[in-house]
């Protein structure tokens, strides 16, 4: 079973979790949001966490209510979520990731890594 | 629980049940509101099967007990139109088919839809005319609770609902409970001590001890009752010694952690981490003998 860390909220765990596999597009822009009832069963969490978790993603742009049908995908959510991630990673990941390819004497040529087009 | 009179499902002051000179549930005072999800947790003896058999008139108790309104003795009838129970020691009958079932029930209740339970059994891989002892512990159970949700009732009472079945079996039920049931309008009551299971299902804890009621309390105020500090083992003193610990936990590595009821002192505070305060923390802690809790150190 799905196990949460002590030290954050859960709902706030389920919103960052939420969000990771809307940047991988499940579900789609414009798609609607599996319900509150069924995040609750799948998750094993009080609906009243999944309901303060997809409140955060709305608060945050993510999610729009449409009346009577309930949350879809924003369009344009992935391109806010990228930008908060790739803001994230520049500011908190990658100094600490940069500070240990030094420390392991890495260079980019040893990195397989090829830029997108 | 805030909730005015009509939102409470169940509400009950100085419940006392006794079998003979022992009292199973002792002096036990409490309510559960509309929509909730409540854990009654407790050890083995500690009067979790007795506090459900008296919610559904199956025992008879002193003090006052409300439950839809009812007096569950003298109303049970009406009560079991719109409450609904698995007892611990439920069993469906080896002998019959699913489709039986249905039938029998649609017979003796009311209030029971089986289009609904054919419909809560689609979701399982429970056939309709499979016949019971066919079916694994895991499947029973799902069945039993398919048959019991399809009661159009308002509140639900399982007791030790997952016992002995396996990890993807007791998945699986909670899975159907919160996705079938959980409306925000019908509530239910679950009694388990495999309590860091069902924690985050959890809106409400009530939690016995020998009897008696040690905690009754939703799970965002349980939040802000305790603090619960995780610190490096350099501390360990100055934590065990603050006020008002309740439960301290060496762990594995810097995994040591404090439980307080109430909070501590600022200073002692900043020398941690602020955590979730885990239920089985609590459960552990309230349901010894406080005086054992100091020693643990």
């Amino acid at each position: 079973m799905q196990t949460w860390d002590q030290r954050l909220p859960i709902y706030q765990q389920l919103a960052d979790l939420l969000a990771a596999q809307l940047l991988d597009g499940d579900p789609p822009e414009g798609q609607a949001m599996p319900s509150v009832r069924a995040l609750a069963g799948q998750y094993l969490l009080n609906p009243l966490t999944v309901h303060r978790a997809l409140q955060a993603l709305g608060d945050e742009g993510l999610l729009e209510n449409r009346r009577g049908l309930g949350l879809y995908v924003t369009p344009g959510a992935r391109d806010r979520l990228r930008v908060v991630e790739r803001e994230r990673f520049l500011q908190a990941e990658w100094p600490r990731l940069r500070d240990r390819l030094r420390r392991l004497g890495i260079g980019p040529e040893q990195l397989e890594w090829e830029p997108l087009a | 629980m805030n909730a005015t009179e009509q939102d409470l499902l169940v509400q009950a002051s100085h419940l006392t049940v006794r079998y003979g000179a022992r009292r199973a549930v002792d002096d036990l005072s409490f309510s559960i509101a509309k929509g909730r999800v409540v854990g009654l947790l407790g050890h083995n003896g500690a009067g979790k099967t007795t506090l459900m058999k008296a919610m559904v008139g199956l025992a008879g108790a002193e003090g006052s007990l409300q439950v839809l309104g009812l007096d569950p003795r003298r109303d049970r009838v009406a009560l079991l139109q719109s409450a609904c129970y698995i007892p611990d020691v439920a069993t469906l009958p080896r002998w019959a088919r699913v489709e039986e079932l249905i039938t029998l029930m649609a017979g003796l209740h009311p209030k029971f839809s089986a289009d609904r339970a054919r419909q809560l059994l689609r979701r399982t891989s429970v056939g309709l005319s499979d016949k019971v002892k066919t079916l694994s512990k895991g499947m029973v159970a799902q069945a039993h609770l398919a048959l019991v949700a399809a009661i159009d009732a308002r509140l639900m009472i399982l007791d030790e609902p997952t016992l002995g079945l396996d990890v993807l079996s007791r998945k699986a039920f909670y899975e159907m409970l919160v996705d079938e049931w959980c409306d925000g309008e019908r509530s239910v009551v679950i009694s388990t001590h495999q309590v860091e299971e069902i924690e985050s299902l959890l809106s409400d804890v009530l939690m016995l001890n020998e009897g008696k009621l040690v905690l009754s309390l939703s799970l965002e105020d349980i939040d802000t009752r305790f603090v619960a500090l995780s610190h490096d083992a350099a501390v360990a003193e100055q934590m065990v010694a603050a006020h008002p610990l309740l439960r301290y936990r060496a762990g594995p590595g810097p995994g040591h952690a404090a439980l307080f009821d109430g909070a501590p002192p600022a200073h002692v505070q900043a020398l941690g981490q602020r955590m979730r305060p885990s239920l089985v923390d609590l459960f552990v802690a309230l349901t010894r003998k406080p005086e054992l809790d100091r020693t643990q150190f």
